[in-house]
């Protein structure tokens, strides 16, 4: 029963950490903790002049 | 760096984008929608040209009848360009079969002749032409002087709450347009802005955009760049006739102009190609 529960317990672990890693943008996550006047403005654009 | 102004339009609404340049229907579109957007400034004036095969059956406006024309956007100046040339030579847009397709496409798109002629903005006509395959049929200022295309849109709260970033990023475009523009010096200048937007933005080969920038040296032109009454309102006519836009929309509603108007005392960078930095 403990073997099973710590598989569990390290499956829940490393797909949180994949999750956290592959589909969490820190770096928006970061520039929303900044005061407004120091965050990056971002501009879009497409590769035409 | 985007491929369709339609993924502009989404990054911007969910704030990941804070400005961005796009076509200036789609700006006036969400605005008409609610979207809490507006025009500062121009990305550029003229630079769309309608292409058609090289060595194709199309040869003068008429030819087009029957025929598919891509298009970035049903939102887009390229696309109004086309009604507005057709209106010129007596046919309407049930004559010709427009599609929507993303710009970086098209030139492939015509070569493949998925498609029979493509209204685009640079630097897709030149792509065409520089390989061999395609031809300009006309040039968008031929049907529509002061023509107008890519506009800087900025999210209200990031005008609201930071305008000195606002200025900042409009009177780098007005100083760089300047600088672009300069004109004993605008081959050699064009060419070297070729060459590092080509390699460290576009990711495109220079050639390409040194092509679309010096044949000739006035296919594209960066200035003047503020957003002018006049222009916008031939643009919003085009808009309600050609059913893009269902309602009459004021110019204050969609242009701040307070950037651009502070932009006018700038001068342009202090910078020659071979400089390690612009001032």
């Amino acid at each position: 029963m403990k073997r099973i529960a710590s598989i569990a317990f390290g499956w829940l672990v490393a797909i949180t950490a994949a999750h956290l890693s592959l589909n969490v943008d820190w770096n928006v996550v970061r520039e929303r903790r900044l005061p407004i006047a120091k965050r990056k403005l971002n501009v879009a654009y497409i590769p035409v002049t | 760096m985007f491929q369709g102004f339609p993924e502009i339009k989404e990054a911007l609404m969910s704030n990941k984008m804070q400005a961005g340049f796009m076509v200036a229907p789609m700006a006036i579109a969400l605005r008409a929608q609610g979207v809490p957007i507006k025009i500062v400034y121009l990305g550029h004036r003229y630079g769309s040209a309608v292409v058609v095969a090289k060595n194709g059956p199309i040869h003068t406006f008429a030819d087009l009848r029957g025929r598919t024309i891509a298009i970035p956007s049903r939102y887009s100046d390229e696309r109004l360009i086309v009604f507005k040339a057709l209106k010129q030579h007596g046919m309407s847009g049930k004559d010709v079969k427009m599609v929507e397709m993303a710009p970086p496409d098209v030139a492939g798109a015509l070569a493949a002749d998925a498609i029979d002629a493509f209204s685009m903005g640079e630097p897709y006509p030149s792509q065409a032409e520089m390989a061999g395959f395609g031809r300009v049929l006309f040039h968008a200022r031929e049907y529509w002087p002061d023509y107008i295309s890519c506009v800087l849109v900025v999210r209200q709260d990031v005008i609201d709450h930071r305008p000195e970033a606002v200025q900042v990023l409009v009177d780098g475009i007005a100083r760089s347009g300047l600088w672009l523009d300069n004109p004993p010096r605008r081959q050699a200048r064009r060419e070297h802005a070729a060459d590092f937007v080509g390699r460290y933005y576009f990711r495109q080969n220079p050639a390409l955009l040194r092509w679309a920038l010096t044949k000739p040296l006035d296919r594209v032109l960066y200035q003047p760049l503020t957003p002018l009454r006049k222009d916008f309102a031939v643009i919003v006519d085009l808009m309600r006739e050609t059913g893009v836009l269902d309602r009459p929309i004021a110019f204050e509603e969609y242009v701040d102009p307070q950037f651009a108007e502070r932009a006018k005392h700038e001068t342009e960078w202090r910078y020659e190609p071979g400089d390690a930095t612009a001032q």
